[in-house]
């Protein structure tokens, strides 16, 4: 003998159409509000995943070690230099398997018209697989150790979006430049590309598809510098990292920075939850101001349809009946922004994720597929049932008042009522 | 006095008093009246007589200051809101002067729109709109709002809309008050057809004395009290009309 739920929500969809362009009004500040909340937490998980997916790829495992001045310690006057030294010193240490000395440098190469920056990377070229997971050769073969006019050349630089393709065993020309003693120009460098590496994306605080790699030799060759540029070392495993950070930097002191990829996943996702949390109060504002807007719609409805209320009151329509019927609109109201704010907020990702991306932020941490590939907005289905369900919450909760009004108004008053 | 000896509504000593901020209005002063089943009522009175404030205390719309008022045996004072809801559902039928019909909502959705109270099947309670739709004679207007409807039609769809729940006292308050001297005889002859074929009790205030001349039962209100009580020698006249 009680109403059906059915029967309230049609009633309850009659009413709201009733007032098309009242309803979707209120309907929009629940999509908006919601909009915006949802891309914001889509495109920063995406940031993240992008982020995490990034640093998994590099190793947990791997430490990377400069000079203090670097950087990651802008201002610092400090001036010691990594050496061969320090490379035995770290390789006597207990759970280090690994330890690789490296030279990274900038450069620019010309072809076609127009100039393309990349990287330069000296490094044992045997550490590549091992530095770099997943990192494969896609055409040639990894020069050998000792080599020096050859290279193994990143992905984009073989395959430029503009300019002239390099192919395998062509020449690849650069101008070098950040050589300390070296002239300010820049020093004019040759390679032949042997190998061309897989497409990768960033790792160890480099794009690899915008490097040449370079062996050892070949980098103290060009450098004519006893000093590298960082040191890399391998952890046997990643629980022993931390014990091995602190062993250095115990030892080292203030001489040089130590750097984890943890503690980089860590400090980046605590500026990317801030700005997630910044910009959603900015979204749950809105929602808040919506909601608000609900309560104000209602309560105008109610008091618009004060002689409907008398008229139910008096073909028997129980007071929990008038309150559910006057709920379900707000419900409905809800549901409806709560769709139309997860079609928008998927869109409004999507476009927020491309201008981060754009940005250096996004493009140096940002996906793994390319310099600047689009942070991919992740919607997991927690957010997806968020997403339909808050908003439906929200607007019940604001209808609660002018229901209950409607539902306590004295028929006799309400059937007078002009 | 005609007598069965089932009443259908029975008021004892029944006063309402309206309070605006100290002062008090009474508008009722003590009503005593007895309507058997299957009876058609008229209310008379001038306006402010109170015949009103009787008609909101029957109908289990208002509370009363003090006294009685039984309907079928049950007395209004015992029972809760939900209770009275349903009893009004079930047992009570409304008819307005002014329609009071829900404008956004076709003729056959404000004859159902009782029906959807009790939580019954849309197939059902649109199959006994509509026959009610028929009865009264506005079939074809089934879709038809409000707005597109004369009012002599709104007034049959409010009819169809108090029957369509099968009750037992229908409490009309002047019915007639907005229409045309053609269509209030229509209205009225629905009264009777409905109050002889299904035996429901009808209590209609009105002004008009020609609708009063068709009951069998006139009480007579002013001031508050019932001034007469008078059943009508011509008890069948009505069937003649």
């Amino acid at each position: 003998m009680s109403m059906l739920i059915v029967d309230m929500f049609k009633l309850a969809y009659k009413a709201l159409i009733d007032r098309k362009v009242r309803s979707v009004l209120t309907v929009l500040g629940i999509t908006v509000g919601s909009a915006i909340i949802l891309a914001l937490i889509a495109s920063s998980s995406g940031l993240n995943a992008g982020i995490t997916a990034n640093i998994q790829k590099t190793g947990a495992n791997i430490l990377t070690i400069r000079n203090a001045g670097g950087f990651f310690s802008a201002g610092s006057t400090n001036t010691y230099l990594l050496s061969q030294t320090d490379v035995n010193y770290l390789k006597g240490l207990p759970d280090v398997v690994h330890v690789y000395p490296y030279y990274s440098y900038g450069a620019s190469i010309v072809s076609g018209g127009s100039t393309l920056s990349a990287s330069v990377i000296g490094i044992d070229l045997s550490a590549l697989p091992i530095l770099y997971n997943g990192l494969t050769v896609a055409e040639g073969t990894i020069p050998l150790t000792g080599d020096t006019t050859s290279a193994a050349v990143g992905w984009s630089i073989a395959n430029p979006i503009s300019g002239t393709p390099i192919g395998l065993h062509q020449m690849v020309e650069m101008t070098v430049t950040g050589i300390k003693g070296a002239k300010s120009g820049g020093i004019s460098y040759a390679v032949l590309a042997s190998a061309i590496l897989t497409q990768y994306g960033t790792a160890l605080f480099s794009n690899i598809d915008d490097t040449v790699f370079i062996s050892f030799q070949a980098a103290t060759y060009l450098s004519k510098s006893p000093y590298f540029t960082g040191i890399y070392v391998v952890v046997d495993n990643t629980n022993d990292v931390a014990t091995v950070q602190n062993t250095i930097t115990t030892y080292y002191g203030s001489n040089v920075r130590v750097i984890s990829p943890g503690q980089i996943l860590s400090s980046i996702q605590s500026i990317t939850g801030q700005l997630t949390i910044f910009l959603g109060s900015i979204g749950a504002v809105s929602l808040f101001v919506a909601t608000v807007g609900i309560v104000n719609t209602m309560y105008v409805s109610v008091m618009e349809r004060t002689r409907e209320i008398g008229i139910l009151k008096a073909i028997g329509y129980r007071p929990k009946q008038i309150m559910g019927m006057f709920l379900s609109e707000a419900a409905l109201t809800g549901a409806i922004g709560g769709v139309t704010g997860l079609m928008l907020g998927y869109a409004l990702s999507f476009l927020m994720g491309g201008e981060l991306a754009g940005s250096t932020f996004g493009g140096r941490f940002g996906g793994g597929g390319g310099g600047g590939a689009a942070i991919v907005p992740v919607f997991s289905t927690e957010l997806i049932i968020f997403a339909l369900t808050f908003p439906v919450l929200l607007a019940t909760v604001a209808g609660l008042y002018p229901a209950w009004r409607a539902s306590r108004m004295n028929a006799v008053a309400a059937l007078k009522y002009e | 006095m005609p007598s069965n000896g089932q009443l259908a509504v029975q008021t004892v000593d029944l006063t309402k008093v309206y309070k605006v901020g100290h002062t008090e209005y009474p508008a009722l002063r003590g009503v005593n009246l007895k309507i058997e089943k299957g009876e058609f009522v008229a209310i008379m009175g001038p306006s402010g007589s109170g015949k009103s404030t009787l008609l909101n205390l029957i109908g289990a719309l208002d509370r009363q200051t003090s006294g009685k008022v039984i309907i079928e045996g049950i007395d209004l004072r015992k029972l809760g809101e939900d209770k009275l809801s349903l009893l009004r559902n079930h047992k009570l039928g409304f008819v307005y002067q002014s329609f009071n019909l829900i404008q956004r909502l076709s003729s056959i959705e404000n004859v159902e729109m009782p029906l959807i109270a009790r939580g019954m099947p849309e197939r059902i309670r649109r199959s006994k709109s509509r026959k009610m739709l028929s009865a009264v004679g506005l079939a074809s207007k089934a879709e038809k709002r409000p707005t597109e409807l004369s009012g002599g039609e709104q007034q049959r769809v409010a009819i169809a809309r108090a029957l369509v729940t099968q009750p037992t006292l229908i409490i009309a308050d002047e019915p007639t008050g907005n229409l045309d001297s053609k269509t209030t005889q229509e209205v009225v002859d629905q009264f009777i057809g409905v109050n002889k074929a299904f035996g429901t009790t009808i209590l209609v205030v009105t002004h008009n004395p020609d609708i009063a001349e068709r009951t069998q039962h006139i009480i007579s209100i002013r001031d508050g009290l019932i001034e007469k009580d008078e059943y009508l020698q011509r008890i069948d006249s009505y069937s003649l009309g």
